[in-house]
């Protein structure tokens, strides 16, 4: 399973991943889905479930952190808040 | 071509710049509309340029460095954000059209803070008498006709005692003279990425504070697309629709050039050719050189007057001898008012990195030549 870790902007996403990867936790930024997207177009930091929570406490310490977590199922089903 | 025009634009440029531009027009596509990879490859240029010139201009975060088309296009979002008609801002006696023209579309009451040329001094004094009242203030960082180097520094200080935003146009200091823009607290500054970034015109640079900006264009961004409003963060709220990815490209080359080389380093070599040229041309007596007693006070910007010979006849003469500058007013009546050169203009020699000794040697040949 994964999170997605959903940010006001692609600039926003990209720093993430960035500050993630220094880290040594690999994150992917990709488009978030669009049932998922609430506002438009927005884009996300994909991180493997177990990293979930030393993400968010990395980010937030950074000032990055995301507006959104939704964990994606392996079926593709996403589940807010998680 | 003796190219003595930099000023202008940085016609010269490490050969990392072209590369890359050819480069991203082979292989980027659009940032920020897609999540395949020339997409995301565009998105991660960007964000690196971003990188690079806060480092560079000590700017917190790479949100806060906006891309426009020119210094010009910036220093308009920063004015028409900041000022309304009939609003009194606070100008120095040096400022380019970019601001000037800008400040008279607005319909604002503008306060020129005049004081002589090369006495910083005086510039500060200037700026603390019209401060009091004002909406805002702008100061050139360095003059583009005459490479004076302004008291930026003692300047941002009033204004922030003054609480009045300052907005600094660095198109002439960047990439040469420093700017630290969280140390002056400025509101905003302004650069065009093709002078001394040495990246391809059309690229330009705005450093903004905060997100309260009022937009100049309106489009889309690739976020919150689902909102008629412009996105309330930075970048996006002032970078709508598609970007300069190859422009950005060269842009990136040209900085990482400069912070390799370091400006400190590029200011240092300008400064010694300017020095050499003057040096050479102090004792030719029809010639009037618009130079600092203190060097610390001129950038690579050498203005002079030829006794007898009108502006535009010199650079002509100097340009069928293969020397490229600029005479005239350099879209800066401001600063030749302020200087007492707006009847005559000038010819400007502005120097780059890549310009050598030998060049400048002919330079003053060239010059001696058509006085004779």
């Amino acid at each position: 399973m994964h999170y997605l870790l959903s940010f006001r902007s692609l600039t926003y996403a990209q720093r993430a991943a960035r500050i993630l990867e220094r880290a040594g936790i690999t994150g992917t930024v990709s488009r978030v889905p669009k049932a998922a997207s609430t506002k438009g177009c927005a884009y996300c930091v994909i991180v493997a479930a177990r990293h979930k929570e030393r993400s968010l406490s990395i980010l937030a310490s950074a000032g990055v952190a995301p507006e959104r977590v939704l964990l994606r199922h392996p079926d593709g089903t996403l589940e807010a808040g998680a | 071509m003796i190219y003595l025009d930099c000023a202008a634009t940085s016609f010269q440029k490490p050969a990392a710049v072209n590369y890359a531009v050819s480069e991203a027009m082979r292989t980027l596509s659009s940032p920020g509309r897609g999540g395949y990879p020339s997409a995301m490859a565009a998105a991660e240029l960007l964000l690196d340029c971003r990188l690079a010139l806060a480092d560079l201009f000590c700017v917190k975060d790479p949100e806060q460095v906006v891309f426009t088309s020119s210094a010009t296009h910036g220093l308009n979002i920063a004015l028409r954000s900041l000022v309304g008609p009939g609003d009194p801002v606070v100008i120095s006696g040096y400022e380019h059209n970019a601001v000037w023209r800008t400040l008279h579309g607005i319909g604002a009451d503008v306060r020129v803070a005049a004081s002589p040329l090369f006495a910083p001094e005086a510039a500060v004094e200037a700026f603390r008498a019209k401060l009091p009242g004002a909406k805002a203030a702008v100061c050139t960082q360095v003059s583009n006709v005459f490479g004076y180097i302004m008291p930026v520094r003692e300047i941002a200080a009033l204004c922030r005692d003054a609480d009045v935003p300052l907005v600094v146009d660095a198109s002439q200091g960047a990439g040469a003279v420093g700017l630290d823009f969280d140390g002056l607290g400025c509101a905003f500054a302004a650069m065009p990425g093709h002078k001394g970034l040495l990246g391809p015109q059309g690229t330009g640079v705005l450093l903004c504070r905060d997100g309260k900006i009022t937009p100049l264009f309106f489009g889309g961004t690739g976020s919150v697309s689902a909102d008629p409003a412009m996105p309330d963060f930075l970048p996006d709220r002032l970078e709508p629709g598609t970007h300069n990815v190859p422009g950005i490209a060269g842009l990136l080359e040209g900085v990482k050039w400069l912070r390799r080389k370091t400006p400190a380093a590029v200011l240092a070599h300008e400064k010694e050719l300017l020095g050499v040229f003057s040096k050479a041309l102090e004792g030719e007596k029809r010639v009037k050189l618009f130079l600092s007693s203190d060097p610390a006070l001129q950038a690579g910007v050498l203005s002079v007057q030829m006794n007898g010979l009108d502006c535009e006849e010199a650079a002509s003469r100097l340009a069928e001898r293969g020397v490229a500058v600029r005479a005239g007013l350099h879209c800066a009546p401001l600063a030749h008012d302020t200087a007492g050169t707006l009847g005559e203009g000038t010819v400007r020699f502005s120097f780059s990195p890549f310009n050598t000794y030998q060049e400048v040697m002919a330079a003053v040949e060239a010059v001696r030549k058509i006085l004779n």
